[in-house]
């Protein structure tokens, strides 16, 4: 068995698809495990090393392989269904002519892979909130207990705020992208976007409301001040704070980071955990937020090759200075200058790709996500001791493996 | 003193507000808060003075208590409160945001249009519901709001204020997307993308505001209140015409649209102050009532504006196709009438003959009668109040009470 660990901890150490590959076949698999391909196509992983499914795939006792690999995705996919189909159904029943709009909602859920809400459902188990083992003949009594639904209701409170931050953003880059173009569905659209929104919000707070938890209500209703203070910060900047790394790094915590920190903290809260853990599930959060956004930012650039200049350039066309031209520009004073003087123009942005390419910029950003991501994972690993309970073990080091994917992955 | 009493019963059966008004004991003998009685009323009611007889007869002598008794304009009785529950806003919105300055200035210009009605219901409630506040210290108003429990009563009216400013600021938004059709501008962008912050900035502030009350029934209900805003605006921008033609799914949208914040505002108070369900309940029936009440005669407003006659109003609900009470009072009359409005009402042809019909229908009537039914209902509910003899709680359900005429009788 120990030979078994020992290659094991040297794949942890290398790009986590591997794992995905070392998976035994799908008709061994507990239930929950039966998308677990699927996550492959999801996520776009490549296989790395075939050779160890070789070895590996016949033969040996599962435990082994059930206690080291882990999918997040897949752990949560059938609570995460329930939820998805009550977000569904609160939209449709309640406002009819929304209808669209939901549609919306549910294409932009699965865009995003649903990262949000698989956090907090694995959080919800990691904080050792007991459920049923699963019964053969289905899902149902693992998720039926009063608490758990009232932690799957912060899943589907953080869901549909993101959705409704997401709304209002788009009707006002439909403002920008349209302009001069006025139809009758352009219109109708917006105000359909901007009230979708608000609807989403306003549900947000009887849901909310509902959990009669006041401090859970003061975080969330935070988070969603902060996700407007960072959008305006993002609009409204001068060039002087555009060029400032603590501006950014506040700018995101408030855009990315504030509403799933503040969410984990609600599931700890929810759970009766002490305020130590509390603010541990909420280190969790914000530094998996943090790192998540730096990432993007990353991809923005190198897309999906890590040559420059491969990814969709959206943020600097934008005129929006994410955290590698901020790098650059401490390396390369003059790249400021090239900045103020205006992104819009190409050329500007060429001159600006060009002085990235020359820095260190890249590099330093995924080294400043990296630290992000081991202090998410040092959060976990500061959880209180539960060694009985499997589910909270496996969703823990689920989150860990969150931690590591935000980190690799290459789109 | 009983002829004194007649009189001002018979007055008070006549068309009313401004007469009380002109009945005033002279500035300088009344209790401080009566200081601006006449000015801001007066001009933001545009009175008109009736019966001068009245204070030829009853200015100089005769004991105060009964004028007071009898005289009570609502806006005065708070307008010191209102002064610090707008600055404490004022400062919540600069202070945290200081980019969304030059949306905050449209907050109160939009407050300071709509008279701050919801704000001066709100702090009208919390005394009538026997909050026990100081009596007035001559140094100043401090002492008169120092306890704790009105700060919280306070909060309700920031936080219906900062909703409500919230749904104004989003559908301007979207009016503007309307009126601007073609015409891209950064000013422009800018300015639709900061409404929309902003109102969204409103919208999270109120939530955090709520919070703090730790009260999730409040929470609930303010939380509701926000949806049926958002479900009333659904209703007017996306109804068939079947709905659009509906007395029902007309009145159903003005609750959700005008009516509700303030009722459930209403009802928190009633909450907060500890109040039984029943009283709650009745709190809850003002607020509703009252609003309907003045969203229906904003309703005639639009058709008859100044005057009496037809219009001479801005006409802006019928020329943007929203069907309001007295049209479709005057589709019961005219059934004919139908089938002009389905044929649109951007025809300015259409709506011509629209008014055509109202002209010779009850419509503007019978529209004045369901309000002031809705206003009586919302009078007996402050009525049923349990009993308190205390003068403050009984000067604030008098000018609740007071309200409900002035909504009515307004002509502006």
């Amino acid at each position: 068995m120990s030979i078994y660990r020992t290659i094991h901890r040297v794949s942890r150490a290398a790009t986590s698809c591997r794992r995905l590959y070392w998976s035994t076949p799908v008709q061994q698999l507990p239930p929950h495990y039966s998308r677990f391909r699927s996550s492959e196509q999801v996520l776009g992983c490549r296989v790395i090393s075939p050779w160890f499914s070789r070895s590996f795939r016949s033969g040996e006792p599962q435990p082994q392989y059930e206690e080291d690999q882990v999918d997040p995705f897949s752990l949560v996919a059938d609570e995460l269904s329930i939820v998805a189909n009550r977000l569904r159904s609160m939209v449709v029943a309640e406002v009819p002519k929304l209808a669209s709009a939901a549609e919306y909602f549910f294409k932009m859920g699965v865009e995003g892979k649903r990262f949000r809400p698989t956090v907090i459902l694995l959080m919800a188990t990691a904080l050792n909130v007991q459920i049923s083992k699963p019964p053969s003949e289905g899902v149902v009594d693992m998720f039926s207990t009063e608490l758990r639904t009232r932690l799957q209701a912060i899943a589907e409170i953080t869901e549909m705020i993101h959705v409704a931050s997401l709304l209002h953003d788009d009707v006002l880059d439909d403002a920008d992208t349209r302009r001069g173009i006025g139809s009758l569905n352009f219109v109708m659209g917006n105000k359909i976007s901007v009230l979708a929104g608000d609807f989403l919000l306003s549900r947000a707070c009887i849901t909310l409301a509902s959990l009669k938890n006041t401090e859970v209500v003061s975080l969330i209703a935070t988070a969603v001040e902060h996700l407007v203070t960072g959008e305006t910060m993002q609009m409204s900047s001068s060039a002087e704070q555009r060029s400032s790394m603590d501006y950014y790094l506040q700018k995101t915590y408030y855009k990315t980071a504030s509403l799933i920190s503040n969410s984990c903290k609600s599931i700890a809260l929810l759970t009766g955990q002490t305020a130590e853990v509390a603010m541990l599930a909420y280190e969790y959060g914000k530094n998996l937020g943090l790192a998540f956004q730096l990432i993007d930012d990353v991809l923005d650039f190198t897309g999906t090759s890590s040559s420059l200049g491969k990814g969709a350039l959206s943020d600097i066309r934008h005129g929006i200075v994410t955290a590698p031209i901020l790098y650059a520009m401490e390396e390369f004073p003059e790249l400021r200058s090239v900045v103020d003087r205006g992104l819009d123009d190409p050329a500007n942005v060429d001159l600006a790709l060009e002085y990235l390419g020359k820095s260190h910029g890249i590099q330093r950003t995924r080294e400043l996500a990296a630290k992000h991501a081991s202090l998410a994972s040092a959060a976990i690993d500061s959880f209180p001791e539960n060694d009985d309970d499997e589910d909270v073990q496996r969703s823990r080091r689920a989150l860990i493996e969150l931690t590591h994917r935000v980190i690799n992955r290459t789109k």
